[in-house]
């Protein structure tokens, strides 16, 4: 059994060690160790194109994140009171925009909006005013409304789960004596749903930030990390790339543990 | 109120996911544009065109079912030791340590797989025991190692927090009166894990249904499931119409295979309570 | 005039009256001097449009970023650094696997290339549907016509319009692993043979149609542009009956042939020379049945962001001291004869780069209709998700 378990975390962190190994390598291949360097790090870093698809991958996943988290937990909450009909569609929708495949999502938005611009935008062009009409084109909004799909269903689905479990009669006290429902939410309801807005938001946030298949159909011309990442497999990958790698995962590995710490030192502090 | 709660959620829904979806069915009806692309018409011969992609189809159906039962294998002991074996200290860090593998790219970490499976890696060590000219990239084989990779802490979740969530003192009784440790695993632990397999098998064989990178990166173009078949019909022959077709055809089958594995599910665990998604 | 570029500040008139002196003193040749002073890009420039003096080549604002589609191993990786500390502009290169793929994209509409390398066959239906616009010749004073092939820089012009300028040119051959490989290799015929016998899962076709199935028509003895449904019936069943003897389908094959995980592959004399330089028991071999001769061409796309950049990368590419460099590092031959006079005897005399003109007769001209053909592409399609 020992043995097992210790050949599968092999496993799961070989491929890790090996990227994390070339991060540090002398020469220009990522497929021959020539040397201990870490000369690439700060390539990385001097790459503009890569610093952007970094920054661009970042505020993509934010912001679609933070969209799905309040549009999600909003539609949690309204879900509630709608008639049971609206109910079914609004759960069969969310769960539809949860298993159709990226791909498919990626294709569908990307011939949607294609059509869609080819109406708009001459549309645009014979209604505006001035000399250079504003052109709609694919770009950060048509990756983070993709994105924000997948990202809003999962968010719904997890706060709806925690609301389920939620007893009624504290709500119902509350009203009772008197609040209203804005304080009802903000005293009640939401502390103890945070944890899970927070939970969805961040695997919103991972899952945007590692989407390649959606954003390579609808990016137009923006460029995600993923999608440099797939371009530089095809002309080469340089020990770059695994910096970058290792970055990512060096600083998400520190705000897991710092995160952990956080909610350590509040239950010591809270006595629990 | 309700309404104004539920308004974007509901907005974002219709205008990225219904819109797309109707505007992908119209599609389907139309016609490839001379230079590709699309124009407008209404036929069905993208429909009646399907059958030449039945070998895409057909891989997908069993590769990834496949590569969701080699998940589980490999998953369920992992499981059954982080939340029965393992000794409670650790298992917080044992369990993270499953998860922590997602912040780093697929991307990136699959193209570590590249190497480990092409002449530099495995091979060049085989070649030094005397076992030469051995092939292991592009071939079905790495592909499913891609998919358990990949897919493996997915699997692992799921079955772990059903495993956890199982009352030891169950164990314990079960032994106590007697049963051998293999027939408490396969009368007690077994059945009250399935929801969490059912979730774990049925999430990786949706997951693997729509699949694009890991045949496109450890398959060398040559094992194709049909997301690549999907991604070569725009990027390459630029036809759109029957690319349409297709994504519409695997929307209908993934809805199949999801109720299936639902009335499966509903059936092993006796219950209506299992959550898929 | 590319030195000019080097330095392209506006000189001062102390450094201009400094240039002055080095240029008296003989410490520094007179195209130095030119090139410096930016008097080499005016005289130039002048020479050409009589009284145009304020020229918007260069003066533009080039902005910091661009972006360039082209093939894999194909830019020396200096070129682009250089032309980045000359300008400040830095280029970010995109790698394709076909021209099909690079059309898709472009008619999905927001690359946000600045310039692309598009291959003969296809400029046509660029032109055609409007993607390309005509060349703005003001803006490449470095490209000189009458120092050019016409034999492969005709596809460049459409009515009389030159809407892109020629890369170089190539052929795509056999490169084959001879260390692994016994048996001939010499046509296509002999290809798809060994694909299925000696080399059995350690070779490797182009994953776009124009050569995977050309070549396989051409094995069939059929004609490497064939539409006719019926050659394409027996080139798709020849290519569904070695498709699983294949080791992978895909336009980069360098790695692969590198790392010997592929003994051959179809092959373009670019990568052909890079190949047999760094391990010389890689040949590159002609089909003596036939296959393709082609020209790469500069295009800019209508919808480039940064057009200014996209004209200043593809004059500085323009310029013979430039794609000299390139030449050598890349082995693609060249359609210029400025740059043939350039390059040293070794590279003249690869026969890989460039062969004898007997080997060539039988090779073709990928034809535009192959790049729309539903046929072809439907075809294709299939052969891969067989």
């Amino acid at each position: 059994m020992r043995a097992f378990i210790s050949s599968v975390y092999l496993f799961l962190y070989a491929p890790i060690a090996l990227v994390v190994l070339f991060s540090f390598n002398a020469g220009r291949n990522a497929s021959e160790f020539s040397g201990f360097s870490t000369a690439w790090y700060g390539k990385a870093l001097g790459n503009s194109f890569l610093v952007s698809a970094l920054q661009n991958s970042l505020m993509i996943a934010f912001t679609s994140a933070a969209l799905a988290a309040v549009f999600g937990t909003m539609a949690a909450l309204g879900m509630e009171r709608l008639g049971p009909r609206m109910r079914a569609l609004f759960d069969a929708l969310l769960a539809a925009a949860i298993v159709v495949p990226g791909v498919v999502i990626g294709i569908a938005t990307l011939v949607a909006l294609v059509a869609l611009f080819s109406f708009v935008n001459p549309a645009l062009a014979s209604l505006w005013p001035g000399e250079r009409p504003p052109q709609l084109g694919l770009g950060y909004g048509s990756i983070i409304a993709a994105h924000g799909l997948f990202s809003m269903a999962l968010v719904t689905m997890i706060v709806k789960a925690r609301i389920a479990s939620l007893g009624r009669d504290i709500v119902e006290a509350s009203s009772d004596l008197y609040a209203t429902p804005l304080t009802t939410f903000r005293l009640i309801v939401l502390p103890q749903i945070l944890p899970s807005i927070l939970a969805g938001f961040l695997l919103a946030f991972t899952f945007s930030f590692d989407d390649f298949i959606i954003a390579f159909f609808v990016a137009g011309s923006k460029t995600t990390l993923p999608i440099y990442v797939f371009a530089s497999i095809r002309r080469g990958v340089t020990p770059e790339i695994n910096a970058i790698a290792t970055m990512v995962l060096a600083a998400s590995l520190a705000l897991i543990l710092s995160a952990r710490l956080l909610i350590r030192e509040k239950k010591s502090k809270s006595g629990e | 109120m309700t309404a104004a709660l539920v308004a974007p959620a509901a907005a974002w829904l219709v205008v990225f996911l219904v819109l797309p979806f109707v505007a992908m069915l119209v599609f389907a009806f139309g016609e490839r544009a001379p230079e590709g692309g699309y124009q407008p018409a209404f036929t069905f011969a993208q429909f009646a065109n399907l059958p030449t992609r039945a070998t895409a189809f057909w891989n997908t159906l069993m590769l990834a079912p496949a590569g969701a039962l080699l998940c589980l294998l490999v998953a369920y002991p992992t499981a059954y030791y982080l939340a029965v074996k393992a000794n409670p200290r650790f298992r917080l860090i044992l369990v993270s340590l499953v998860v922590v593998p997602f912040w780093t790219s697929l991307l990136v970490r699959t193209y570590a797989w590249m190497y480990i499976l092409g002449s530099r890696g495995i091979p060049n060590l085989l070649s030094m025991i005397g076992i030469e000219d051995v092939r292991l990239l592009n071939t079905p084989g790495a592909v499913l190692l891609g998919i358990v990779y990949g897919y493996l802490p997915l699997m692992i979740m799921p079955i772990y927090v059903s495993l956890e969530k199982l009352d030891r003192r169950l164990l314990e009784a079960s032994a106590d009166l007697g049963a051998k440790p293999a027939s408490t695993f396969f009368g007690v632990t077994l059945p009250l894990s399935l929801p969490g397999v059912m979730t774990g098998v049925a999430l990786v064989t949706i997951l693997l249904l729509g699949e694009y990178l890991i045949p496109q990166l450890l398959g060398g173009g040559k094992v194709f499931f049909i997301g690549n078949a999907l991604v070569d019909l725009f990027l390459q022959s630029r036809n759109w119409p029957f690319g349409s077709a297709i994504a519409v055809t695997l929307v209908a089958v993934v809805v199949v295979v999801l109720m299936v594995a639902m009335r499966i599910a509903w059936k092993v665990a006796g219950t209506r309570q299992v959550d898929l998604v | 005039m590319t030195k000019w570029y080097r330095e392209n500040a506006p000189i001062t008139a102390v450094k201009l009256a400094d240039e002055l002196m080095r240029l008296k003193r003989g410490s520094v040749t007179r195209r130095h001097f030119l090139g410096v002073t930016g008097l080499g890009f005016a005289t130039a420039v002048l020479a050409r449009q009589p009284g145009l003096f304020n020229s918007t080549a260069f003066a533009g604002d080039l902005g910091s970023q661009m972006s360039i589609a082209t093939w894999p191993n194909y830019h020396d990786p200096a070129t682009f650094e250089a032309f980045t500390a000359a300008t400040g502009v830095a280029v970010e290169v995109n790698v394709f696997g076909s021209n099909e793929e690079m059309l898709a994209k472009l008619q999905a509409g927001g690359t946000g290339w600045d310039l692309f390398v598009p291959t003969n066959y296809t400029i046509s239906t660029y032109a055609k549907l409007g993607l390309i616009d005509e060349l703005d010749m003001s803006q490449l004073p470095n490209y000189d016509p009458s120092t050019q092939n016409a034999r492969f820089t005709h596809e460049g012009m459409v009515d009389g319009k030159t809407y892109a300028v020629p890369k170089n040119w190539g052929t795509t051959g056999i490169a084959v692993n001879s260390s692994k490989i016994k048996a001939p290799v010499s046509s296509w015929k002999d290809f798809f043979e060994v694909a299925m016998t000696e080399a059995d899962g350690r070779t490797m076709v182009h994953d776009y149609q124009l050569t995977t199935i050309g070549n396989a028509l051409v094995s069939l003895g059929y004609s490497f542009n064939s539409i006719k449904s019926d050659e394409l019936a027996k080139a798709e069943e020849l290519l569904i009956r070695v498709k699983p003897h294949l080791y992978a389908i895909n336009s980069d094959y360098q790695p692969a042939m590198r790392a010997t995980d592929a003994w051959m592959t179809m092959c373009w004399t670019n990568d052909g020379a890079q190949l047999n330089r760094d391990m010389p028991e890689i040949a590159y071999v002609l089909g003596k049945d036939g296959g393709e001769i082609w020209t790469d061409f500069y295009a800019i796309p209508k919808s480039a962001a940064n057009k200014p950049a996209g004209y200043a990368l593809l004059n500085y590419l323009m310029a013979p001291e430039n794609a000299v460099k390139e030449h050598i590092a890349n082995g693609a031959p060249t359609t210029d004869s400025r740059v043939l006079k350039l390059l040293p005897e070794e590279v003249t005399s690869n026969k890989i780069v460039y062969p004898d003109e007997a080997s060539l007769t039988p090779l073709e001209f990928g034809a535009a209709v192959t790049l729309t053909d539903p046929g072809r592409a439907e075809l294709m399609a299939r052969f891969k998700a067989a």
